[in-house]
């Protein structure tokens, strides 16, 4: 195979048939890689270690974490919005450039949503775990019950409960709905009962009709035109939960759209990834090619630049407002202990990813990986800023405090980010990796 | 009845029999391909909308009863009807059965899930959903079907009972 430039095609091979024969083979098993179970074993691990973590915590409580006051939101709120971010830009990458027709997204839309999809997950856990009573996070429900008791409907928290529960719901139902087409590939393709019967089941009768196709073709495109803008509001929410608190580092207009912008960077970073490690993995080079490289590359320099204009924002407000609260909490920011967090989100999000204006760069695969990896653990260090930073210089100088995570709340994230993995590379072993129908369309249009 | 079926290389070849087919005088076909095809009314985008709008109505009107009359809560003299604070969860519970109402709307249209119908006999049909582009003709005279979908360059032609 030849090495990836930004110049390839969309697709070097325009063959119906080889594409849809190599993507199903995956599921079937026809092609057995032998990397893969190297690959499952650390992650299955880390994801046991995840169960462990939480099993403790439900048998010790929230104290075996490092929060405490000041800082009574700590990792877990850190590693949720981050979490909730990376599943952002699945997202985004699957809708927004389905209606914008863009000829690159039908090869990486499965994995974008797919990660979503797990990024979801893991995000998820969090807000539940942290809740210090998680048996009874159903209170945050609003439903008639004996106590009398409503919750909250004008705070941003209440909010973001609804928000996640929409987010999460429609990923996974507009997931589904996009497999149907290749779950029916995948049944009439399938050459034992066990997988006939298997993905007949989730096909639920697909079968191609021109009356299915129209109704699917139409229904398809409105609901990647509600989810586009579902992403900006699960985000906008999820900055508002900060925004709204009258906390130091936090109260500012700017964060919703703050919050969007890191969405889409940490999101297209981890697709990248993925789209990288996965194309090798399942040798689907000839479909993702340098030109899917150059885009993403191309995504991440773009929100990165939003990213760095959103730094520079906050830092001008705080001044522009003089308010003696925020400039001391700002100033510990750029100077205090916890300086080097916030001056390593700075060169991850913001001036390394500077590099990918040289063309040439954004097909070098070590450096693009390295970048992507940095991103991912700027903006770990852009959450830890906004929780951490900010909660450890309040008002009142009496209440200032130091906060670092225990051992519980390093291996909770480490296992979080083994079932993230985990995740996918199980969904790849049973769904196809690459949307076929959507291929078929692109592929047909290059020929 | 029998159900006549044809297979055809692409989607341009499948086109053109249908036509000829059509002019032909046979009317009960359906066609069946591996990528979306067909531009047409459906009144699922109705739905959504629909859905959305009913979604977003009872999610605003939820909060309103329960701020207003089940719960109120005199917060410095705050008014209790506060209807910006409603909008975020209204527009979430507005988009959720928006997009439920969609895919589950696409079901309920398509009649979906029927894991098998008559036309699935058909051996020509394993393709259709991979490289082939198929045309099944419902009807009481398949000889002449059979003959049609021959003379208009179908691979391969099946019959079986509808």
């Amino acid at each position: 195979m030849t090495r990836p430039s930004p110049g390839d095609p969309v697709a070097l091979s325009t063959s119906n048939e080889a594409m849809t024969a190599h993507v199903s083979a995956v599921p079937f098993r026809a092609q057995p890689f032998a990397h893969y179970w190297l690959a499952v074993a650390p992650f299955g691990a880390l994801t046991g270690v995840l169960l462990g973590s939480i099993l403790y915590l439900f048998y010790a409580g929230v104290g075996i974490w490092g929060i405490d006051w000041p800082v009574a939101w700590g990792f877990a709120l850190i590693n949720y919005v981050w979490w909730i971010a990376i599943a952002s830009g699945g997202t985004f990458i699957s809708a927004l450039f389905y209606l914008t027709r863009s000829e690159w997204r039908n090869a990486i839309n499965r994995i974008a949503e797919t990660m979503t999809l797990f990024g979801a997950a893991c995000a998820g856990i969090y807000p539940i775990l942290h809740l210090g009573r998680p048996w009874f996070f159903y209170w945050l429900f609003p439903y008639p019950n004996t106590m009398g008791l409503w919750p909250q409907f004008r705070s941003p928290l209440l909010w973001d409960f609804f928000a996640i529960l929409t987010y999460v719901t429609s990923s996974v139902l507009f997931w589904y709905f996009g497999l149907l087409p290749d779950l029916a590939t995948m049944r009439d393709r399938a050459t034992s009962r066990r997988w006939q019967v298997f993905y007949g089941a989730l096909a639920l009768g697909f079968r191609g009709s021109s009356t299915q196709w129209r109704h699917y073709h139409v229904t398809y495109g409105v609901l990647a035109a509600i989810m586009a803008p579902l992403v900006c509001s699960v985000h906008s929410i999820v900055g508002l939960d900060f925004a709204g608190a009258a906390t130091p580092g936090w109260h500012s207009t700017q964060f919703p759209p703050f919050f969007i912008f890191g969405a889409f960077l940490s999101g297209f970073a981890t697709v990248l990834l993925l789209v990288m490690a996965l194309r090798r993995l399942l040798n689907l080079q000839a479909w993702m090619t340098g030109r899917h490289l150059d885009v993403l590359c191309k995504l991440m320099l773009t929100s990165s630049l939003f990213v760095g204009y959103a730094y520079v924002m906050d830092g001008f407000t705080v001044f522009y407002g003089g308010e003696k609260a925020d400039i001391v909490n700002y100033t510990a920011r750029l100077f205090g202990y916890y300086a080097p967090v916030y001056w390593g989100a700075v060169l991850f999000n913001v001036m390394l990813p500077q590099l990918l204006w040289v063309r040439a760069l954004r097909v070098n695969q070590l450096l693009v990986t390295l970048l992507c990896c940095g991103v991912i653990v700027g903006m770990w260090f852009e959450r830890y800023t906004i929780v951490v930073i900010s909660l450890h210089r309040p008002h009142l100088p009496s209440a200032w405090g130091l906060y670092h995570g225990s051992l519980w709340d390093w291996l909770t994230l480490m296992g979080t980010a083994g079932l993230f993995v985990f995740g996918i590379l199980l969904a790849i072993r049973i769904i196809p990796a690459m949307s076929m129908f959507e291929m078929r369309e692109t592929l047909e249009q290059r020929r | 009845m029998r159900i006549v079926v044809g297979a055809f290389p692409d989607e341009t070849a499948m086109q053109a029999a249908l036509g000829r087919l059509r002019e032909a005088g046979f009317n009960a076909i359906e066609t069946y391909g591996p990528k979306p095809a067909g531009e047409g009314h459906s009144p699922l985008p109705l739905v959504i909308l629909a859905g959305g709008l009913f979604g977003a109505a009872l999610g605003f009107w939820w909060q309103t009863h329960e701020t207003v009359q089940a719960y109120p809560l005199d917060i410095g003299g705050r008014p209790l009807f506060s209807w910006p604070a409603y909008v975020p969860i209204a527009l979430e519970i507005g988009i959720l059965l928006a997009i439920a109402s969609g895919v589950f709307g696409f079901f309920v249209v398509n009649r979906m899930p029927r894991l098998w119908e008559p036309v699935d006999d058909a051996p020509a049909m394993r393709r259709a959903t991979s490289d082939r582009w198929c045309i099944a003709i419902t009807t009481e005279t398949p000889e002449q079907a059979r003959h049609a979908l021959w003379r208009f360059a179908a691979l391969e032609v099946d019959e079986v009972a509808a």
